[in-house]
């Protein structure tokens, strides 16, 4: 910043002290301050939404009517189905119980709203040890590694037998749900984590609609490296199609995308052992890559300012032209984001999508993650055979489907693949193929901290650290919180 | 009708008191001190005790269902290990005193003395404008300095100075200490406002007649007069800030949550939250944040030594001079 410039805003800081200080009268100018920038874009990020349903349920006489918990994270309003499918599956998980002859019948209570993943997971742990967890929790399947072991969960390995609808589940997803040898849950949904493209600046920057069409198969088939990637970000801020810093934006915090750099530039993460492993060679690619495409303009060096909204806004704005996300980005910011200009359609005819290029100096393969929600039941329970019946009729081919439209997830189910409402669905058809290419987060205690250091890293070179001592921010970091449980390669 | 002696203690000559009689003369006092006494232990003492017994143990959500496993001071030593712990402690004190110095104390001073100085019910007024911010809920609060700081196109202070030419700018991410201590000592600012502006009325008014019909001018009644004054009140402000400077984080976790980039804003508390109950993916090391809390806690206990002995706490709270017997 220049300093006449933060004299300035200084002086102009003082003058608003007065300002600042009556924002907290309800006064009609404040109103007016405040709605500049992006009220609902903030609804969406801090906006907690409970939502607790019960539904009447008839009690044969001398039935037990069981009261059945369930806690799922969703984001409003487009993520919701990953509770109300519970709801909608209570009718067929009771009829199944009054053909049984069992004279139970299931009350469901949900509690769902949009927390970040650290507290949902604390939340359940602080719960589970005090005795007051929910019979079911939806979460990622990361957490089992560290709720499996602490005894939190019900090993339901012998139990998923017993549920027809499960033979249903795609088998590739089945080892999410795994650790040690045991099946802890079932797997809720699936995604893809794609590299989106501007095609309007593409066009800007003279592709042809055959070049941009076809980038998904080149992307495929290595031809469109992530080199290529970084060098038309740096070509459209040169050429001043896009602002500095807006050729390239990934996520703006820590999450799961930053693995399958890792995974891309060649790292490997789990071993034989339980330690987890860090490849610094393939660490050090990475921190190489950020820290070039902050040097080259291509990235700026805020973007991991933790603001989602900017986030969304910039990219459905139209102001870059690369961007790293997620397949239910789409259905959120078709849902909240371009309703006005058009929704979907919208998107269809600005963005596309595909594979996270091939890193040409890694592996040179196109790469996703998926990071599958699990639907776990809660060694708490007191009644898991219930839970577990309940999260089966939910595991069905109509309700996943509506989830899946809605969110934009992938489905679960086999019979997914044929079923007409799914198939019609253009944006999971075009997404369906990336699983060809995905990876996952390993189910381990240690990933936690390991994502930590990993990403202390990354923060490093973004923010003017060269690459090797990025690394060593890491390696410190690591070595420091892990011990002997992360091996240094 | 009571009478007054010069002087305190026995008097010479006199044999000294039983011990019985010492205690017996002091049973009352006690009695009286030992609903808060009880509170400050339960409520201050205990949590200290148990932050350092758990800072001893490596409980994380990761074994929180198994029996508490004792490392000796091995969080301690992994903290001293850290990489960045002298950027967080030089960060730490560069927030406390910036935020004191500017603020809590420079210009909750500068402001009492001003609306000391004016119309009363303008005085008034202005000091109830500068509690606004305090009674603000802090995440509204700092949504407003986000906003006011955004990036391009947004931010007020973009749109404000756009016409002056400035180049808009991501004020927040471009000068985060800037905006750290102006979002912290808006808040702060208050406190010291009201007890020195209390402080200040309750000079007797013949003090500041006195000084005026000898010819003292503003500057010398507030430095001959006004300051020594409110000694007291100083004292405690500054020391009670410096505290609770030295523990706050809210601000800094809702406006940068402790960057941009590695560290930039990251303080000693907020690093003991985050390590302890704020990570991502939820990796809570509860051990490992209480041993980065505790010696948070050591660290203030040594400034308020270091406080008391710098003002002369000893002389400010001697007996007085005269006993009513």
């Amino acid at each position: 910043m220049k300093k006449h410039g933060l004299w300035t805003v200084l002086a102009a800081l003082v003058g608003l002290s007065m300002v600042l200080a009556a924002c907290a009268a309800p006064t009609p100018e404040v109103v007016e301050v405040t709605r500049v920038v992006t009220e609902k874009e903030e609804v969406e990020v801090e906006v907690t939404k409970i939502v607790e349903v019960e539904k009447e349920v008839e009690v044969p006489v001398g039935g037990e009517l069981v009261h059945i918990v369930a806690r799922c994270k969703a984001a409003p309003p487009h993520e919701e189905g990953r509770c109300n499918n519970l709801v909608s599956a209570v009718g067929a998980a009771n009829q199944a119980l009054a053909d049984a002859g069992d004279s139970r019948r299931i009350e469901l209570e949900i509690i769902q709203d949009n927390a970040d993943w650290g507290d949902y997971k604390t939340e359940f742990e602080l719960a589970s040890d005090a005795g007051e967890a929910p019979d079911i929790v939806c979460s990622g399947h990361e957490h089992i590694g560290d709720w499996a072991p602490a005894g939190y969960l019900v090993d339901v390995t012998g139990m998923i037998g017993d549920y027809a609808e499960f033979d249903d589940v795609i088998d590739a997803l089945w080892a999410a749900t795994e650790f040690q040898g045991s099946r802890w849950g079932v797997p809720q949904d699936a995604e893809a984590r794609p590299m989106f493209y501007n095609k309007t600046l593409l066009a800007e920057l003279d592709w042809s609609d055959a070049d941009i069409e076809s980038l998904p198969d080149r992307i495929m088939s290595g031809q469109f490296t992530w080199e290529d990637m970084f060098d038309t970000a740096e070509e459209a801020v040169n050429a001043g199609v896009v602002a500095e810093g807006n050729g390239w934006w990934h996520r703006p915090k820590n999450g799961g995308d930053f693995l399958y750099y890792y995974y891309a530039a060649g790292g490997e993460i789990t071993g034989d052992g339980d330690a987890l492993i860090f490849d610094k060679a393939a660490a050090l690619k990475v921190y190489e890559k950020l820290y070039a495409a902050v040097d080259r303009g291509i990235l700026s060096d805020t973007r991991l300012d933790g603001d989602w909204t900017g986030w969304h806004t910039g990219i459905t704005d139209g102001d870059v032209l690369f961007m790293f996300g997620g397949s239910w980005n789409w259905a959120e910011w078709f849902s909240n984001y371009v309703v006005d200009r058009g929704g979907e359609d919208y998107l269809w005819e600005h963005f596309g999508f595909a594979a996270i290029p091939g890193m040409a100096n890694g592996t040179g393969k196109p790469t996703t993650l998926t990071h599958p929600l699990i639907y776990m039941i809660s060694s708490a329970s007191e009644h898991p055979d219930l839970a577990l019946l309940l999260i089966s009729k939910a595991t069905v081919k109509e309700l996943n489907t509506d989830y899946a439209i809605a969110s934009g997830h992938l489905g679960i189910l086999k019979s997914q693949a044929e079923y007409g409402p799914y198939t019609s669905s253009k944006f999971l058809s075009q997404v369906l193929p990336l699983l060809d290419v995905t990876t996952f987060l390993p189910n381990s205690p240690y990933w936690s901290a390991w994502s930590n250091g990993y990403y202390e890293g990354i923060l490093a070179a973004e923010s003017g650290f060269s690459a090797e001592d990025a690394l060593e921010v890491a390696v410190d970091y690591l070595q420091n919180e892990l011990g002997d449980n992360v091996i240094i390669r | 009708m009571a009478e007054v002696v010069m002087g305190s203690g026995p008097v010479k000559g006199q044999a000294p008191p039983s011990r019985w009689a010492q205690l017996k003369a002091t049973l009352g006092a006690w009695g009286f001190m030992s609903p808060a006494a009880v509170l400050v232990l339960v409520f201050f003492f205990l949590p200290v005790i148990i932050l350092f017994v758990i800072s001893l143990t490596d409980l994380s959500s990761s074994n929180f269902s198994e029996p508490l496993t004792f490392i000796s001071l091995g969080n301690y030593a992994r903290l001293f290990r850290d990489k960045f712990f002298p950027k967080i402690l030089g960060n730490t004190f560069f927030y406390v005193a910036t935020t004191l110095i500017c603020f809590n104390v420079g210009m909750a001073l500068v402001l009492a003395l001003l609306t000391t100085h004016i119309n009363r019910r303008a005085g008034f007024f202005f000091r109830l404008i500068w509690l606004l911010p305090r009674i603000t809920p802090s995440v509204i609060y700092i949504l407003m300095w986000r906003r006011i700081s955004h990036q391009p196109p947004f931010g007020l202070i973009n749109q404000l100075l756009a016409p002056l030419g400035v180049e808009p700018q991501y004020w927040l991410f471009e000068q985060p200490w800037l905006f750290v201590i102006l979002a912290n000592g808006f808040v702060g600012a208050s406190f010291g406002l009201i007890l020195f502006s209390s402080a200040i009325e309750a000079i007797p008014k013949d003090f500041i007649t006195a000084a005026k019909v000898d010819g003292a001018s503003t500057w010398q009644i507030i430095r001959d007069i006004t300051l020594p004054q409110i000694r007291w009140p100083l004292l405690f402000v500054t020391t009670y800030q410096t505290l609770s400077l030295l523990t706050s984080f809210e601000y800094i976790l809702l406006l940068t949550e402790g960057g941009p980039g590695l560290y930039t804003t990251e303080v000693w508390a907020l690093t003991a939250y985050k390590r302890a109950l704020k990570t991502y993916f939820g990796h809570n090391q509860w051990g490992y944040g209480a041993a980065w809390g505790f010696v948070l806690v050591i660290i203030g206990i040594v400034m308020s030594i270091i406080y008391l002995r710098v003002f002369r706490f000893n002389e400010l709270v001697q007996e007085p001079k005269i006993d009513v017997l």
